[in-house]
């Protein structure tokens, strides 16, 4: 029995330039999201809003209001973007209900979006304190801790990327194992009826692994957007 | 086996990041494009909709409360003025009333006092008549008695003396 | 030759690189007990504590998923077979 756990496939190859399964399932679920935002927000109406209406405003609110409370009010810009990182990490994370490869299941996309957040934090430190504030921080409280602010500040998103990417890839992982236990063991159990072909029908592996994979991706994957979210945002705001 | 990136690429893979990038920017854009503004919009446009609503409210609650007092003004008026009216039509009332007794009263006084003219007059012609009735009855009894023919002007002289001495006692 | 006790050498490291798992496993379930300790005191409270806490408990399982990231480099991706 040879089970492998691989990465992700590369689909289209031309030089050194090539497209992976995480950049093509990224477009379908990014394709997905654009066309819901259009669904949603088609035929908004003033008064008597429809039911798909009230639940676009709910999560605008609940994205706006959730900005509001961990940034402040003069952060409340970063609404958009924390919701797009919040519906893409959780459709990216459940894609793998769907059989795909789950988009966070691959270190370079959360690698991405952490230095994304690390670039916004960078960036917001110099527009408080400017450039030469920003690079004072890093010899506080003494010029000895140099090194160790580097280093702090480096360790934030591969931290933040290592830990999103380690809690999806473990499920890819666990399922794998799962997967492939359970095929061996229903062929054990088919093992005596004596035609190859039936004995070789996974029975167990239909149902059971889309249970664990409820918990395995559903609640991990809205867990850790969740908190990849609440971390940018504390790091963002968090900023003296 | 299809070609495969490493299952924990280190380092990492430059393509796919990015990628990630582009795309993360893009949906980015796209959701606040797509849903954040009009949502947003839709928000402030109701929020101001209702805050229309409590001014027009409020200024129809203030319109009301004035047209309320203009009434209860008016109200007031009204009663007063009607209270005048009654009591001018009281008064006229009563002023006639009075003029009419005071006429009537009048009148029957006139009335009693034309009556009692006309008895006395009625009284006096009576007693004229009477007077005459007596004379001509006490000539012709005095006639009679004496049987004697009177010149004319001691007649008269004589019946004015009987009648004065009748007037007297009558 | 080499290759076997790489190879080895990589399986026996993984496997070590999981104790870090006895980490966040005792952090989290003193943070579970507290929790639960936090809903017995204030019941009503008990959506702010479960968030809170999985938060925690999130953050806190960093170190083991360090752990196990360094476990699944040591058999999946191995570094080590390259430098012979």
């Amino acid at each position: 029995m040879n089970i492998s756990v691989s990465g992700p496939k590369i689909l289209f190859e031309w030089g050194s330039f090539h497209i992976t399964e995480t950049v093509v399932n990224g477009w379908i679920i990014m394709a997905v999201i654009v066309l819901l935002c259009i669904w949603l927000t088609h035929g908004l109406k003033l008064r008597n809003p429809s039911k798909k209406q009230i639940v676009a405003e709910k999560l605008v609110m609940m994205a706006t209001n959730m900005v509001r409370d961990t940034m402040g009010e003069k952060y409340i810009g970063f609404a958009p973007y924390i919701g797009t990182l919040f519906a893409f990490s959780v459709l990216g994370s459940l894609s793998s209900l769907l059989g795909m490869r789950p988009m966070t299941g691959d270190l370079n996309t959360t690698l991405g979006w952490a230095l994304v957040t690390f670039v916004l934090v960078q960036g917001n430190n110099i527009r408080i304190n400017g450039l030469g504030g920003w690079l004072k921080s890093f010899v506080q409280p003494v010029a000895v801790m140099l090194p160790m602010n580097i280093i702090g500040e480096i360790a934030n998103p591969i931290s933040m990327a290592f830990r999103h990417f380690g809690n999806i890839a473990s499920g890819i992982v666990i399922s794998t194992l799962i997967y492939s236990a359970l095929g061996a063991l229903s062929s054990t159990i088919l093992s005596f009826i004596p035609v190859e072909f039936i004995n070789s029908i996974p029975i167990l592996q239909v149902g059971l692994p889309a249970m664990l994979s409820i918990y395995f991706d559903l609640f991990t994957g809205f867990l850790q957007a969740y908190i990849f979210c609440m971390l940018t945002m504390s790091f963002v705001s968090g900023v003296e | 086996m299809d070609k495969a990136l490493q299952f924990v690429s280190i380092p990492p893979d430059l393509w796919t990041l990015i990628f990630t990038w582009a795309n993360l920017l893009i949906l980015f854009l796209l959701v606040k494009k797509l849903l954040f503004k009009p949502i947003m919009n839709i928000i402030k446009q109701r929020e101001d909709e209702v805050g229309k609503m409590y001014e027009d409210a409020q200024t129809a609650s203030d319109h009301a409360k004035a047209m309320e007092t203009e009434y209860t003004e008016k109200l007031a008026n009204a009663k007063t003025q009607a209270e005048s009216i009654v009591a001018d039509a009281v008064q006229n009332a009563q002023a006639r009333a009075d003029q009419i007794v005071s006429d009537s009263q009048a009148q029957a006084a006139s009335m009693i006092e034309g009556a009692q003219a006309r008895i006395a007059r009625e009284q006096k012609a009576a007693v004229e008549e009477a007077k005459g009735e007596i004379c001509s009855m006490a000539v012709l009894m005095a006639s009679k008695v004496i049987e004697k023919d009177l010149d004319a002007a001691a007649q008269s002289a004589l019946i004015e003396k009987c009648m004065d001495e009748m007037g007297d006692t009558l | 030759m080499e290759r076997a006790i790489i190879l080895a050498a990589s399986a026996i490291g993984a496997g070590l690189a999981m104790i870090a798992g006895i980490g966040p496993g005792i952090g989290q379930g003193y943070a579970a007990g507290k929790g639960a300790e936090a809903v017995g005191r204030q019941p009503e409270a008990k959506g702010d504590i479960m968030s809170t806490m999985l938060l925690g408990c999130a953050v806190a399982e960093s170190t083991g998923i360090y752990g196990l990231v360094v476990a699944m480099i040591l058999l999946f991706a191995n570094p080590l077979i390259n430098l012979l």
